[in-house]
């Protein structure tokens, strides 16, 4: 297991490289460049390119990306074009917004799709099952950005029940509700493949009733891919953060991203491309780890 | 099963009607999508059923050619997707050894990105326009169709129709094209309908965030961008172009799961 | 009688100061709205109007505006020009102590400006200093005495002596782009910097040492709010005290007072001159017979700008209404457009994204110019990217036609706007040449007299309009609201509701 786990964090640096090289080459294609910022047009162009001098704009691109590397390796992500502020800085200052967002929509997310999955599975084709299918469909057909919309119009400005920013209820409620549908679905499909296993029916033939059935034996089952869960939705929920911070103007790393990629903050937008990436593939890796562990075959072998 | 018909009929009907509103716009709005035709935002009435928008224009003929013009994004840029992951997968999964390796190795690269920023940064690169978000959005969800085709192409190249066609001379292009692709058409099918819907979603979200299609050529998403500022005054301006995103979306997403089920038994 | 009278009046002049004094908060703390992030706190580096807005309560200038927009003294309590024109001798007030307590000389504005003028900081303020390729030179002469040494008579000068100034003793020798002091900013205005929190405020207080007499307010609080809907919902529920109403909630807000003024901007519709397509003026003419500038300002200000037909703003004492005006009138723009022999004539506009007003009026127009025949497709263009277009140093530029504003400068002169030899390389984007127009710009900033250079200008304003080189379109007005707590506002105008900062108050 550790050898898997080394050998899957070896993997992380080339796949680092080659999603920086990507990054870094596809910004400077850039027609126009973060001096261009300085969006007062009094300003003289020889001044501006003298500025980018002082930037080292001017050299070539493959030059830049090398100092970038030489750089990041050391994790000094240069500054910030706008604030001149350590980029490192900049980023875990927003950091801790972005995590207590996500945490809290992925921790109520859990608390509802378990009992909603479980009793889905459990419940296969009943009234509670189709519309409960129904309804995940309609809520993964819902763009995020228009229900962070509809929501603001309705609690923030009809009813006036919470501020329409700074306030951390409505885009949380908006991840939730569209992180749900997926997740449920999971877990359904999990409890449903629980539920099909022999040990299960060799639980009823032995005459434990039905609830201990479930809840004792299958539940339990059912519960171990939630680090495979984290792990797969870590990358839609960090996606889905860039929107939902921007509109409801929630202090993140994405908002943070989202400014930056509009204004070209060169700096900036490296070192998000850098982390969100280090932190999907960890995602990912917790996932496979999930399904390692998850794996029957290992499970009865430790069990037997 | 039957709900599941059900389901799927109702998405059918949604998608036919919009593609017959998408096709017949010009025929079908009632007026100009362009055209300013009053002096201040109106509500619904009759004479402008989802009333207008900032401009004094028509929110129902806007939504209705915004339904084109999100419908064709999202299908070229399926079809781009198409074309791009069929091929890679194919290689991969057909040539295997090395090749495959690379190639995954490289797949791997482009899922553990953050598709969303990726997708910002290229468009705050270029200059966004119709053309290059279809590019966009199909150059950056091939991916999920290329492991798919791979796996196809994994398990069917062993065979024996694999074997015969190799042995009557067949070259390998051939083979693959016309030959195992058509095999493996049923799941492509799928991934096709379930990545149209994901391309309206992320058109939408791009044209919202103004990276998209460009105003004053509507789209829903653009609408919703527009709608932003007026959510107090203009709520129809922001509920009807999501309404009707939410409703192609999902139609997509019932036809999808009913071809899943029906070209691919298997529990759910 | 006249005892107990003068007593009395005694009495009641106590009785009102004392209402007075009463009257205001003497821990009275004033909530404001950036629109934006701060970048850096630091007048010569800074471009954005959220890190300006800082700088201008932290921070002071040789001089400064009044609400007319005229010169009066700030650092420099006097200020005198040669009779060549050529050097400029100010004469700084001796009370004036940094906010670390030591004392303001005229070494600090030798340092503010040779700082500047150092091409290796990123300061894009320096080619204001710069004349004919020429830097200004200044001499300290004594602590309090400091001269500026031009190479050509500038009258636009003063409006550069404005800059605020910085504290050699805090900023000599060190980094200056990348310093701590660009986020802790020490200067020597009425407020001293307090803490800045990233994405969601700065806070500044009160300065009882300051030479103008210690401001009213004992802080301000500046909370980061980059979007106009939640700027207007914190107004209404108070947590904010003033902040800028769009036109279409002005006249629906209840429970603040409004204030409506003209600003010192315009936004216009650029020709690109150099393209066949508008070479011929009848055709721009056409096009600006085709504006309906009331339709435009209806739609997007809901009444709320002023339209616009000169290259000046009315605010400005250089404006002039003696120009060439070109009503909405699409049928003499049908005519003009067939006599110049014009069928079928397309193009494309910049504008650049991120503007809502822009955008609009650009679809706006082209469905005025499809009324007369003439077919304009939009290209939205983010800011740098059309920046670079606009700005390339090529001949014939490859843009049709721009629509985009001019903030204008306390000082009149648009040297840079309007000079033939500001093309390709300068703001004369549009390619404008006209000898009589060059000769006219050169004669206001050599000539002193205001009285002068508005005789000038008046002439130039109707040379330009001549031409239609832009089709001007509106002067926007802000629109502003501030809460009934807060007294001691400037009058209405360009300097803004709050230009003496230290008289500002709030009520008991």
């Amino acid at each position: 297991m550790t050898k898997y786990i080394f050998k899957r964090l070896l993997q992380l640096i080339p796949l680092l490289i080659g999603i920086t090289v990507i990054s870094f080459f596809i910004m400077h294609l850039a027609p126009g460049d973060p001096t261009a910022l300085y969006a007062d047009p009094n300003v003289k162009p020889e001044e501006l390119a003298r500025i980018r001098a002082n930037w080292g704009l001017d050299k070539p691109v493959a030059v830049q990306y090398f100092i970038w590397l030489k750089n990041a390796a050391r994790l000094d992500f240069g500054t910030s074009y706008i604030s001149g502020k350590p980029v490192t800085q900049e980023i875990f200052e927003r950091l801790p917004a972005t995590v207590l967002l996500m945490s809290l929509s992925f921790a109520i997310i859990l608390l509802i799709s378990i009992p909603v999955g479980v009793i889905s599975a459990v419940k296969k084709g009943s009234l509670f099952d189709n519309v409960f299918t129904i309804v995940s469909f309609i809520f993964m057909s819902i763009p995020s950005f228009w229900l962070a919309l509809v929501l603001m119009l309705v609690f923030s400005l009809r009813l006036q029940w919470f501020p329409p920013f700074g306030n951390i209820v409505l885009p949380c409620a908006t991840m939730v509700i569209t992180g749900l549908a997926g997740i449920t679905r999971y877990q359904r499909a999990s409890m449903l493949e629980v539920l099909r296993q022999e040990y299960i029916k060799v639980a009823r033939a032995k005459g434990l009733p039905e609830w201990v059935v479930i809840y004792k034996h299958a539940l339990r089952n059912a519960l171990i891919p939630i680090v495979t869960l984290l792990g797969l939705t870590l990358p839609d929920l960090f996606g889905g953060a860039f929107i939902i911070e921007t509109i409801f103007a929630w202090p993140g790393m994405g908002r943070l991203g989202v400014s930056a990629v509009f204004s070209r903050n060169y700096p900036v937008i490296m070192g998000i491309s850098v982390f969100t990436a280090v932190l999907i593939v960890l995602g990912n890796l917790l996932a496979d780890v999930g399904y390692a562990i998850v794996d029957p075959r290992i499970r009865y072998a430790k069990k037997e | 099963m039957l709900k599941k018909n059900k389901l799927a009929l109702f998405g059918l009907i949604i998608l036919v009607l919009f593609c017959v509103l998408a096709a017949l716009a010009p025929v079908i709005a009632p007026y100009d999508p362009g055209e300013i035709m009053e002096s201040e935002i109106q509500g619904p009435s009759l004479k402008h059923l989802f009333g207008t928008d900032d401009l004094g224009r028509d929110v129902l003929s806007r939504v209705i050619y915004g339904g084109r013009i999100s419908l064709s994004v999202a299908a070229v840029a399926v079809l781009v997707a198409l074309s791009i992951g069929i091929m890679i997968g194919a290689i991969s999964g057909y040539y295997g050894g090395l090749i495959d390796e690379i190639i995954m190795r490289f797949t791997d690269i482009m899922l553990s990105f953050p598709t969303i920023f990726l997708i910002l940064v290229i468009q705050s690169v270029l200059t966004p326009n119709i053309y290059n978000v279809m590019i966009v959005i199909g150059a950056t969800s091939w991916m999920g169709i290329a492991r798919l085709v791979r796996g196809e192409f994994l398990t069917l190249k062993e065979r024996e129709f694999v074997e015969a066609a190799r042995a009557i001379g067949c070259s390998n292009l051939r083979i693959i094209f016309r030959h195992i692709l058509p095999n493996s058409m049923a799941p492509i099918i799928v991934a096709a309908t379930l990545g149209m819907a994901g391309a309206i979603l992320t058109e939408s979200a791009l044209s919202f965030l103004g990276l998209g299609v460009q105003p004053p050529t509507p789209s829903w998403g653009n609408m919703l961008m527009d709608s932003q500022t007026y959510l107090l005054d203009a709520p129809w301006m922001a509920i009807i172009p999501g309404l009707f995103i939410v409703l192609a979306v999902l139609s997509l997403y019932f036809v999808g799961e009913a071809l899943r089920e029906a070209l691919n038994p298997k529990e759910w | 009688m006249t005892k107990i009278f003068l007593r009395s009046l005694f009495i009641i002049l106590l009785a009102t100061g004392f209402v007075f004094a009463l009257d205001h908060d003497p821990n009275g703390r004033l909530v404001l709205s950036l629109g934006g992030e701060v970048s850096v706190m630091n007048p010569i580096l800074s471009t954005d109007t959220a890190s300006s807005a800082i700088e201008g309560v932290i921070f002071s200038g040789l001089v400064k505006v009044d609400k007319n927009l005229d010169f009066v003294p700030d650092l420099a309590k006097s200020w005198k020009v040669s009779k060549s024109g050529l050097v400029w001798t100010f004469n700084l007030r001796k009370d004036v102590y940094w906010h670390d307590g030591r004392k303001f000389t005229a070494d600090d504005v030798k340092f503010t400006f040779d700082t500047i003028l150092n091409p290796k900081i990123n300061s894009v303020r320096r080619g204001d200093y710069i004349i004919d390729g020429k830097p200004i030179k200044f001499r300290v002469i004594d602590k309090y005495t400091i001269k500026a040494i031009l190479p050509k008579p500038f009258s636009p000068f003063l409006a550069s002596a404005g800059m605020g100034i910085l504290p050699k003793h805090l900023l000599e020798g060190k980094e200056l782009d990348m310093a701590k002091f660009n986020s802790n900013p020490v200067g020597t205005g009425p407020f001293k910097f307090v803490e800045y929190k990233t994405g969601d405020h700065v806070l500044v207080k009160r300065n009882p040492d300051c030479y103008g007499g210690a401001p009213l307010l004992k802080e301000i609080l500046f909370k980061i709010i980059p979007d106009e809907n939640t700027a207007l919902v914190a107004l209404k529920s108070g947590e904010i005290d003033s902040t800028g109403i769009p036109a279409k909630d002005f006249h629906k807000i209840k429970g603040v007072n409004l204030f409506k003024y003209d600003a010192l901007l315009y936004t216009y519709f650029g020709f690109n001159l150099k393209s066949p397509k508008f070479s011929d003026v009848r055709v721009r003419q056409a096009l600006s017979y085709a504006v309906n500038r009331k339709q435009l300002i209806g739609l997007i200000f809901l009444g709320y700008a002023s339209p616009a037909y000169a290259p000046s703003a009315p605010v400005s004492w250089a404006y002039s209404d003696d120009v060439y005006r070109y009503g909405y009138d699409p049928q003499k723009a049908k005519e003009l457009l067939k006599e110049a022999g014009v069928r079928d004539l397309e193009f494309t506009v910049l504008v650049n994204h991120g503007n809502k007003d822009r955008g609009k009026a650009a679809t706006i127009l082209q469905q005025q110019f499809k009324r007369v025949g003439v077919k304009m497709n939009i290209r939205v263009l983010e800011w740098s990217a059309m920046l670079k277009v606009i700005n390339a140093r090529k001949d014939p530029k490859d843009f049709d036609a721009v629509i985009i504003g001019w903030s204008l400068g306390v000082d009149p002169d648009s040297y840079s706007i309007w000079h033939s030899s500001q093309y390709p390389g300068g703001l004369n984007f549009v390619g404008y040449d006209n000898t009589e127009v060059d000769r006219l710009l050169e004669a206001g900033r050599v000539e002193q007299s205001k009285s002068g250079r508005k005789k000038i200008y008046a002439k130039m304003y109707r040379e330009i309009t001549k031409d239609a080189p832009y089709i001007f379109l509106w002067y926007p007005q802000v629109l502003t609201g501030v809460r009934s707590r807060v007294g001691g506002l400037s009058e209405p105008g360009p300097a803004g509701l709050f230009l003496d900062i230290e008289k500002v108050y709030i009520k008991k």
